[in-house]
């Protein structure tokens, strides 16, 4: 069934990316890769996906912050599960300060730490397809 | 981040005092000076003109009709505790002007006074602001150096290491069929060592870069029993590998206290952590929990190799660790520092007695929720 399911990974970091990627497409997933935010736009605006998967700390700072606002902003995008894949928890306290240290930065994220033990990962990824599926029967 | 001003060039003046004669040569005196000046001439204006212009320092008559001059100063205190107060009183009121100072007013001027005077009393004052901005600056600037360290440590060092565990991972699967048991080991060793690292930048990093204290937001009313249990669990499998016993001892009504259960935890974790890491093969270790009066009473106690006197004075301090460290043990040192640092963001203390080759108890106080 995933062979059709086409996720987006957004991460700055090419050998991380190559981990994850190889992981998901051995499960079977069609998995595009985008290194910074400006292609990761440029992807998510061409072509449908079914799952974002978003690095927090990249380039000067935490610009996947701005890329999930961003996407939360547009009536279309919003729809995408995002599952953000994150160098430290604690780190996201000082990010956002005064805030709950697990920020929920759009509807339907989750939030996993890096490195991610690939049957956790395909969990993970697997729950969010399903949940969105749900709600879009609904 | 809060704005991190300085002195300006015309530093900012504002006199609250009823007698326009002692406004006005105020405003004479000191406008000659590069000083910008304002006056009021009764507390309620001097607070209103205080919030917009925002001064650096405040002449402040501590006689005067209506709101008096203490509360006029302690406004000003809880408006800006940065801003210099200064007091002008009458000859027979010094009294009063020495208990303003304890208050926290800078310093006072008798009147009637001499323009030199009030330019000496002035100057030291605008000094005094300026050494209070400077400091709050530095501060700030030691703040921010942290902050962006803990984030060049995190990039910089852990991406890496993340990018290595991950692939790893993928590896270890591909090769599943192909590698012998032994080297399939060696991977896994490869794998626990990273790991091992990785928990290490891990909390290093909570060390340098998270304030513990805002914890303090998601307080709630929680009960400590079953928090020792679940950190007798986590501990569990250290316990088995050196053969060590926990006895738990715990008072059935407890009262609840208002915490965070996750740090708790964590707290009482690193201290049974410690007891099995200094602990001989076989020791025991006895957790107990109990209520006396208005605190809750935890102890861990251990059987283990104990801490010198002169050493007790600093295990509570960053990156310290002991020296008698059994083989095959390692530690981070930062273990106790974070603990105390949970227990005294819970308002709660902590303290050890100990006796070298004896064993160790550590205590943690933790004041009950004040609602029953």
């Amino acid at each position: 069934m995933s062979k059709d399911v086409q996720l987006l990974i957004i991460d700055d970091d090419p050998d991380f990316v190559e981990g994850i990627q190889s992981i998901l497409t051995k499960a079977g997933y069609a998995v595009d890769v985008a290194y910074n935010p400006k292609e990761g736009f440029k992807a998510l605006k061409s072509k449908k996906y079914d799952l974002l998967l978003l690095d927090i700390m990249m380039g000067r700072g935490a610009e996947g912050v701005m890329v999930a606002r961003k996407i939360n902003k547009d009536p279309v995008l919003r729809e995408i599960p995002v599952l953000i894949i994150t160098g430290i928890r604690e780190q996201m306290a000082f990010l956002f300060p005064g805030q709950p240290i697990h920020p929920r930065f759009l509807p339907t994220d989750e939030l996993l730490e890096k490195p991610v033990e690939p049957d956790f990962l395909l969990e993970k990824v697997n729950h969010l397809l399903e949940l969105a599926k749900e709600k879009k029967s609904n | 981040m809060e704005s991190i001003s300085t002195l300006t060039e015309n530093p900012k003046i504002l006199v609250i005092d009823d007698e326009e004669i002692v406004r006005e040569s105020c405003l004479r005196i000191l406008e000659k000076q590069d000083y910008q000046v304002r006056t009021a001439e009764d507390g309620i204006k001097g607070l209103e003109i205080l919030q917009e212009y925002q001064p650096d320092l405040v002449l402040v008559d501590l006689k005067m009709p209506g709101m008096s001059g203490f509360e006029v100063l302690e406004s000003i205190f809880t408006f800006d505790a940065t801003i210099v107060t200064i007091v002008i009183t009458g000859f027979a009121t010094v009294d009063s002007a020495v208990e303003a100072m304890k208050k926290g007013t800078y310093d006072f001027i008798p009147k009637p006074f001499q323009p030199d005077e009030l330019r000496l009393v002035i100057h030291r004052g605008l000094e005094r602001r300026k050494l209070v901005l400077e400091t709050i600056a530095l501060r700030n600037e030691k703040e921010m150096l942290r902050e962006h360290f803990a984030a060049i440590v995190s990039h910089e060092l852990k991406s890496p290491l993340g990018a290595v565990q991950q692939n790893l991972y993928v590896l270890a699967e591909d090769l599943d069929q192909k590698l012998s048991e032994s080297q399939k080991e060696k991977v896994q060793r490869l794998q626990k060592r990273i790991q091992d690292l990785i928990k290490l930048i891990n909390t290093w990093l909570r060390v340098i870069s998270v304030d513990i204290d805002n914890i303090q937001d998601q307080f709630q009313q929680i009960s400590l029993n079953p928090i020792i249990e679940q950190a007798i669990e986590i501990i569990e499998p250290h316990t088995v590998r050196k053969d060590i016993k926990i006895s738990l001892k715990v008072q059935d009504q407890i009262s609840e206290i208002e915490g965070d259960e996750g740090t708790l935890t964590e707290a009482i974790v690193n201290l049974l952590t410690n007891a099995v890491k200094y602990s001989k093969i076989g020791g025991k270790i006895e957790i107990s929990t109990q209520q006396n009066g208005d605190n809750v009473q935890i102890s861990v106690s251990d059987d283990g190799v104990g801490i010198a006197e002169d050493n007790i004075s600093f295990i509570f301090s960053d990156f310290y660790r002991g020296n008698n460290l059994p083989e095959g043990e390692r530690s981070s040192g930062v273990g106790l520092s974070i603990t105390k640092r949970i227990i005294e963001a819970h308002h709660g203390s902590i303290h050890v007695e100990s006796e070298l080759g004896k064993g160790s108890v550590f205590t943690i106080n933790l004041p009950i929720s004040e609602q029953k």
